[in-house]
């Protein structure tokens, strides 16, 4: 399978520390990654610079062969890299359709009228669950709704790779069982996607490979079971002493 | 020589009337993230009832601007919880209800005073005569040293003090503070009396140099708005450096060209300073 | 900030615009008063000014305190090239438009990377600016006097307060096509949240600054026929005054819908006629009236009947 994101050494400091430092890993066409580390590991900093919200100090980003780095947000969207955000970011005083809708109208969502848009826009809202409330304003939709919302709006850009942070965040269990699903049929249907996740248990259900970041380095890149038995990732978790994710 | 002298006394007036006016600005929008535009109007309004309490009722001088800076006080207390409070939630009906309460102002010394400069008699009306060379008002470098003085007490308060603690843990964080027990309204309330009260004193200062008319808010505002966007909105310390460029830069180019560059210098600053660095020189950083 | 649209009257809206066109067709027949039909253009005029602003600061968020600057561009502009080179008002009013979309053009790309107030200051200062050129050069300009000459637009009362109505008519049909289309939308998002635009794929930067300079060109059309209307153009077009009432008008109307600027432009200029008989106090009340529509319809006037209407019907229904 293709190449489809390759991160050279990629580097960010602010001021004086290193957010993400010396990060490479390879993802390829239709994988499905998973990554994991403490709060504060540089995980969303790495997404940040992966969807060009954030400029690196140093190394390469390059999205189907070519480099990212220094391109525009929305450039890089309209390339095929979607996001969804860790804190849900709905136009809340728009409706749900119109948030999609929004996505439909840039270049790749292609849509120029406003039938069309809305009828794709439609499309997605029911293919992510919320069909019935599109004429909701945001600043009114549940928590959850919120969550697949993000989805819609990020697939409403017929993005290659999807990064989705945190999906799961302040879900509760029925929610997550419920929306884990749509994320699997999306890396069938041939989406690539790299998940942050701190529910680690739901994620290994999901993904097949992980990578730990700890204090901006990547320490570990392999499959759960392999991870679950690193001592440097239980270590950054837990501290020293710490039970391994076996035992959890 | 004689040149490099005047640009320096000048420069200094023109830099702690700046300084002095800026500073309680800056206090207002570092602590509670207000950004008043009616600050100038309290200027004018000090500025105006010292003319009243001086000029018209022949009160004694210090009388008259203690009660000129009480009462801008209190009112600038009452604007904040009557006009300023209810809109707070957003930033944007701040910035239009102050700009609506400085014109109302303005309004109000038409009605009461009439639309004319007023003359506001110096308090020392000598011209005195600097390192031999320089000829100034004593009325400037009086304001000067007040400006001075009162910005080393300003200092001194918000370093030395317990309120001035509270007033600093407020503008770093205002949640935390709250849960350390700080009263953030009093805090508040504080701040923008203290405010008010800097921008009336200099009003009372600078009108005897200026006179009193009911559109003096609008120049200054401008002005020191510039002075803390330059020196970075929230930090005191940067208000001071930027008054200095600021004032400097005007009075240096006013000396060479003329007085309209001087300003037009200030604007110029402005939109560079945005373009390139809003966070000001020493300013909170801004995020994208 | 507030600009909802109210789907439930969305299509009354529309009726009630078309309603008030007809009312505005009909003054010079039925109004006698010259002063009150002058009161009346002015007032189309104004409606264009606020409604050039709305569909920058309104829908972007981005929020303008120098909009003088595109009026008085486009009136100077305009007054100039008839003063001194006799060109009809015609021509003069399209060019003037083109002058302050040039304005824009040139402001906008470095100012629109602010946000709130920094933006707010930016666009103030610029329009400081050729205030105090006027006065520089006044030789050309005629100073604080200003020019005086300038050919009128029609000859008779009647024939002014038709074509005031024309421009209106289109320049605020225009500007609510526009606000109400899909563009409209992608700026409403941008307010919203703007990076949450970027990351559905919008150039964020690039619709700001089209969107300001449409905004300029409207205004500098407005601005520019202005001049043709009072026969004289002065610094008062370019002035903060100038700047700051269209954004009273604006706010007090309600902002973000077009439509409400444009109530908010007529209301506040019969209002500011109305007072007259008080004359001392009349700039006193108005200013305070504003203060106090500030703090208690902070919405603005339109969006809080609209909603004031959909509650009533809702009530109904309701049982």
């Amino acid at each position: 399978m293709e190449v489809i994101l390759e991160v050279q050494e990629l580097t960010k400091y602010f001021g004086g520390l290193a957010a993400v430092r010396n990060v490479s890993f390879v993802l390829r066409q239709g994988e499905m990654l998973g990554i994991i580390g403490p709060n504060g590991a540089g995980k969303t900093t790495l997404f940040n610079l992966l969807t060009g919200f954030l400029k690196p100090n140093g190394g390469k980003i390059i999205f189907r062969g070519e480099n990212i780095v220094g391109l525009k947000p929305w450039t890089i969207v309209n390339q095929g890299l979607a996001r969804t955000f860790q804190i849900v970011r709905p136009f809340h005083q728009l409706t749900g359709l119109e948030n999609v809708v929004i996505s439909c109208l840039s270049p790749r969502g292609a849509e120029r009228a406003k039938k069309g848009a809305e009828e794709k826009a439609w499309k997605l809202l029911k293919s992510v669950g919320l069909a019935g409330k599109e004429r909701m304003l945001a600043k009114d939709l549940p928590h959850g709704d919120l969550k697949r919302l993000e989805l819609a709006r990020a697939l409403a850009t017929d993005p290659e790779l999807l990064l989705l942070d945190e999906p799961f965040a302040g879900l509760g269990l029925q929610e997550i069982y419920s929306l884990s699903p749509l994320i699997q049929r999306l890396s069938q249907e041939g989406h690539s996607i790299i998940i942050i996740e701190h529910k680690l248990r739901e994620l290994m259900k999901l993904v097949k490979r992980v990578m730990t970041l700890h204090f901006g380095e990547k320490i570990a890149d392999g499959t759960p079971d392999e991870l679950s038995r690193d001592q440097r990732v239980v270590e950054a978790y837990l501290g020293k002493g710490g039970r391994t994710f076996a035992n959890v | 020589m004689n040149i490099f002298l005047e640009i320096l006394v000048y420069g200094a007036v023109q830099s702690a009337v700046y300084a002095l006016l800026a500073m309680g600005f800056c206090l207002i929008f570092g602590v509670a993230n207000i950004v008043n535009l009616a600050h100038t109007a309290l200027y004018m309004i000090g500025a105006y009832l010292v003319y009243t309490f001086f000029s018209l009722l022949r009160l004694n001088l210090a009388m008259a601007i203690l009660l000129s800076t009480v009462s801008v006080g209190i009112v600038a207390m009452g604007l904040y919880r009557f006009c300023i409070r209810p809109v707070m939630y957003s930033e944007w009906s701040v910035l239009m209800v102050t700009i609506s309460l400085a014109l109302f102002f303005q309004q109000l010394m038409i009605f009461f005073y009439g639309p004319p400069d007023r003359n506001v008699q110096g308090f020392i009306q000598e011209k005195l005569t600097l390192f031999g060379v320089v000829e100034i008002d004593a009325q400037r470098l009086l304001t000067l040293g007040i400006s001075v003085i009162l910005l080393i007490l300003l200092w001194l308060y918000i370093y030395r003090t317990r309120m001035g603690k509270a007033i600093l843990a407020v503008a770093q964080d205002r949640e935390a503070a709250l849960f350390m027990g700080i009263n953030s309204e009093r805090v508040y309330l504080t701040v923008i009396a203290i405010s008010a009260m800097l921008a009336a004193i200099g009003g009372a200062f600078i009108a005897p140099t200026l006179g009193a008319r009911p559109e003096m808010w609008s120049p200054p505002l401008g002005r020191i708005f510039a002075v803390v966007v330059l020196g970075g909105m929230g930090s005191l310390e940067g208000t001071i450096l930027a008054a200095l460029l600021i004032g400097y830069t005007e009075v240096i180019i006013s000396f060479a060209i003329s007085s309209y560059f001087g300003e037009l210098v200030a604007v110029l600053i402005i939109l560079l300073m945005l373009t390139f660095r809003p966070s000001g020189l020493l300013g909170k950083r801004i995020e994208v | 900030m507030p600009g909802q649209e109210n789907r439930s009257i969305f299509t009354s809206e529309r009726i009630g615009l078309l309603i008030a066109l007809a009312i505005l067709s009909a003054v010079p027949l039925f109004i006698k008063d010259r002063a009150i039909v002058e009161l009346i253009i002015l007032a189309n005029i104004y409606a264009v000014y606020v409604a050039s602003w709305d569909i920058l600061c309104g829908y972007t968020g981005q929020v303008n305190f120098g909009h003088a600057l595109f009026v008085g561009g486009g009136a100077y502009a305009a007054a100039l090239l008839n003063f001194y080179f006799k060109t009809p008002p015609w021509v003069t009013i399209f060019i003037g438009g083109g002058i302050a979309a040039i304005f824009g053009l040139i402001i906008g790309t470095p100012c629109l990377r602010l946000r709130g107030p920094y933006f707010a200051l930016a666009t103030f200062a610029a329009a400081a600016v050729p205030y105090g050129l006027t006065d520089v050069y006044w030789e050309i300009t005629g100073g604080l006097d200003g020019l005086y000459g300038i050919s009128p637009i029609w000859p008779t009362l009647a024939g002014r307060y038709y074509f005031s109505l024309l421009l209106t008519a289109l320049c605020c049909g225009l500007i609510y096509a526009g606000g109400r289309s899909n563009k409209g939308l992608i700026l409403k998002s941008i307010r919203e949240d703007e990076i949450g635009a970027m990351a559905s794929g919008i150039n964020t930067t690039r619709y700001k600054l089209v969107t300001f300079i449409v905004s300029g060109f409207f205004a500098g059309v407005a601005g520019a026929f202005y001049s043709h209307n009072q026969l004289h153009v002065g610094p008062e077009t370019l002035s903060i005054n100038l700047s700051i009432l269209v954004i009273i008008m604006s706010v007090v109307g309600g902002i973000g819908t077009i439509t409400g600027p444009i109530c908010g432009a007529y209301l506040l200029t019969i209002f500011n006629e109305m007072l007259r008989e008080w004359e001392e106090l009349r700039l006193l009340i108005y200013t305070a009236t504003v203060v106090l529509m500030l703090i208690f319809v902070p919405k603005g006037i339109v969006p809080a009947l609209s909603e004031g209407i959909s509650q009533l019907f809702k009530k109904r229904k309701g049982g």
